[in-house]
């Protein structure tokens, strides 16, 4: 079962039915896609706003929220949809042959989550909520059909497909721990700044021990890069808000991991 | 230096009222029972995971002491067996075994303090296998700034025990003195002579402890101006780094021992307050700093130099340059600080035993911080460790607007502005000299539990603030 597919209960009524025509769940715009939408602006370049888009109202479901620790969808389990983070985040992993969680990435508001299933049948991974998480859902079939009548759309879902698996070079490479924690750092800002958030102070949703193993590091080896980092004056960490002091230099640390 | 501070009698009847010594806020009566050890070992286990987890800091409670003084308000058993000290030292280090795995082994434990009670119960064999033991379940830090503190009862001291608690770790030491008037000592039932307390202070000293804490206590029976600035002057030639000097609370209901103290002998709230002034005056005079509510400091000690850079903190253990610690109590009674939450061990020794006898992490009550908790605390540290709230930091850390968040904690405030005890304009709340005097009567304006219904009145929860 995927846990996405809003449960019965949670839909309000008429609003979200999936068959009918009426306006999407949003927050409160009818002409408007969310701000953080991975499609408003390719369908909005196609000149379809959302009061012309009955093709997409029938796609689009608002889900959620999500608590802290669901899961999303689990690795093996039919693939039926993508969905973008509206709020929260996302961690995808999967467990190697002896057990071990991967963690295989973070999916911030705007993201898309599911991308890598589009060639299956199954999800190829697990994915679970790391604070309270709202989805906007998009059934695939439909979008399929969707992207074949707006070359936008089809070009976003290709962009956002690469940008996934560009996603796989923090991962490889012989990269020291510094240049992994900078190169984290500075896409997660700028991932937040294309999503219009600061890109210089945000909150790490994601545990240490996570982002130890996305970054194929020890724990106590991203707490230490993290105090080198602010001792050199580059970050200030209080708990779990970040602020980037030194962009710059970040980005000049990570350049050789985030190339391009 | 401190300018001569005046009170009227219908301002002292107004603020000589019950409340709370904020080392915490919410405070323990607000602590409850449904936050358990599997809420605590979910704190731990989140705190574990910030990117920078905090370090450690271990508070360990001996409750027992070999002869009872009446003024006191800690949770302490009286007997003269030391076989005591032995099972008990056993369960601590069980209840180390239990609680420190939930901790990442790489968080250093950078403070330590050994607190009663008499910690001096124990035997100086006894005190190095608790802090073997620390060590071998946690990462204690070598480092030389470390604080690993200890308090102590001079007259129940070897002084060549000294040299051995230096060599297990303690690199401070706090001394119990009260008050060097005979009348008084006899009235309190401690007598302890200059000797034995300046004797230990020395040996500290020779043994290379980097600082010595003496506390005092203003408000006991039979105490007077003329005797405690005697004792004044004995403590500040002596030059401890730090003096505490504490308000005598007289709740005999829920303090026994208190009991024992005749009440016709406490000085009336206006002598009280002329031995805090007297106090404050003497010290200052002495070169130290009015550090908070309570404490003071020489100029070169951590305190101060904290105080002067903003990083003062406030905790259980009272002022501290290391709040930014999640601190951990063992023993009984003990109250532990994880993540937003607080704990505490059970009060009485059976339950504490019982609970380490089946193997279950001693948990009896606590309290997870919510938004608004977290908003307060943070107010009230401000209050209580700098004398000053700075608006617009606030405002910032919280993402509130601080006039509208606080408006019914404002319309408290303003007749503590207009008797001269605080100012407010845009950018900070900020306590007049007299207000410093009664912080904890400022911070009481921002305590959101104080009004609710559910508990005791305040009256017979906390001491009168002066």
């Amino acid at each position: 079962m995927i846990t996405w597919t809003a449960p019965r209960s949670r839909r309000r009524g008429s609003v979200i039915r999936e068959s009918s025509s009426s306006p999407i769940a949003d927050d409160g715009d009818s002409l408007r896609f969310c701000s953080t939408c991975a499609f408003s602006s390719a369908c909005l370049e196609q000149g379809y706003d959302k009061s012309r888009l009955a093709e997409l109202h029938v796609l689009v479901e608002h889900v959620g929220p999500f608590a802290e620790g669901t899961h999303l969808f689990r690795e093996g389990e039919p693939f039926e949809a993508i969905a973008a983070v509206r709020a929260g985040t996302v961690k995808t992993y999967v467990n190697d042959s002896e057990g071990r969680e991967q963690v295989q990435g973070f999916f911030l508001p705007g993201e898309v989550i599911g991308l890598n299933a589009i060639s299956r049948n199954t999800y190829p991974c697990n994915a679970v909520a790391l604070d309270t998480v709202a989805l906007c859902r998009f059934s695939f079939p439909g979008i399929a059909a969707l992207a074949a009548r707006m070359p936008g759309v089809q070009q976003q879902l290709f962009r956002l497909l690469s940008q996934d698996i560009g996603k796989a070079a923090l991962l490889a490479g012989n990269y020291t721990a510094d240049e992994r924690m900078a190169a984290f750092l500075v896409s997660l800002s700028r991932r937040f700044a294309a999503r219009g958030f600061s890109p210089k102070r945000f909150r790490l949703t994601m545990t240490r021990t996570d982002i130890a193993n996305y970054l194929r590091l020890a724990s106590e080896s991203v707490s230490r890069g993290f105090r080198r980092l602010q001792d050199a004056g580059l970050v200030a960490v209080d708990r779990r808000e970040i602020e980037l002091r030194d962009l710059a230099k970040l980005e000049a640390m990570a350049s050789s991991i985030l190339r391009g | 230096m401190t300018p001569a501070i005046t009170f009227d009698a219908g301002l002292l009847r107004r603020y000589d009222q019950p409340g709370p010594r904020y080392t915490s806020y919410p405070t323990a009566p607000a602590f409850t029972p449904d936050f358990d050890a599997a809420r605590l070992r979910a704190h731990a286990r989140r705190s574990n995971e910030e990117p920078i987890p905090r370090p450690l800091s271990i508070y360990v409670h001996v409750p027992y002491c070999f002869n009872p003084c009446f003024y006191c308000g800690c949770n302490r058993i009286i007997t003269r067996d030391r076989s005591r000290a032995a099972p008990y030292l056993l369960r601590l280090a069980r209840e180390a075994e239990l609680i420190s795995p939930w901790f990442d082994r790489d968080r250093e434990v950078i403070q330590v303090h050994l607190g009663g009670g008499t910690p001096n119960f124990l035997s100086a064999a006894e005190i190095c296998e608790l802090m073997e033991c620390l060590r071998g379940s946690f990462r204690l830090t070598t480092r030389a700034d470390r604080d690993f503190s200890i308090e102590l009862d001079p007259r129940y001291l070897h002084l060549g025990d000294i040299a051995s608690y230096a060599a297990c770790g303690f690199s401070r030491a706090s001394f119990g003195v009260q008050d060097f008037d005979p009348e008084v000592q006899r009235a309190v039932n401690r007598e302890q002579t200059v000797e034995q307390t300046l004797d230990a202070i020395q040996a500290c000293r020779d043994s290379g402890f980097r600082s010595v804490n003496v506390d005092l206590i203003y408000g006991l029976p039979k105490q007077r101006c003329e005797g405690f600035a005697r004792t004044l002057d004995i403590v500040t030639a002596a030059r401890p780094d730090r003096i505490a000097i504490y308000g005598y609370a007289h709740m005999p209901q829920i303090f026994k021992p208190q009991k024992q103290i005749v009440e016709a002998e406490l000085p009336a709230p206006a002598e009280k307050l002329a031995l805090l002034q007297l106090a404050i005056e003497r010290l200052t005079e002495a070169g130290y700093q009015h550090i908070g509510m309570d404490h003071f400091a020489l100029p070169d000690d951590d305190l101060s130099v904290a105080q002067a850079n903003g990083t003062l903190q406030r905790n259980f253990m009272g002022y501290t340059t290391h709040a930014e610690c999640d601190l951990i109590g063992m023993g009984v009674s003990a109250i532990s600080h994880v993540g937003d939450s607080f704990s505490q061990n059970p009060r009485e020794l059976p339950a504490w035993e019982q609970a380490i006898d089946a193997g279950r992490p001693p948990v009896w009550r606590g309290l997870e911080l919510s938004f608004d908790d977290c908003v307060r605390a943070d107010v009230i540290q401000q209050l209580m460790c700098n004398a000053a709230v700075d608006i617009a930091a606030i405002e910032a850390r919280h993402d509130i607007v601080f006039e509208a968040y606080f408006g019914a904690a404002l319309a408290k405030l303003a007749p503590l502005i207009e008797d001269g005890l605080a100012t407010r304009d845009s950018t900070r709340i900020a306590a007049t000299s007299r207000g410093r005097l009664l912080l904890r009567i400022i911070a009481m304006c921002f305590d959101d539990y104080l009004d609710r219904a559910a508990q005791p009145a305040p009256r017979q929860r906390y001491s009168r603030v002066i």
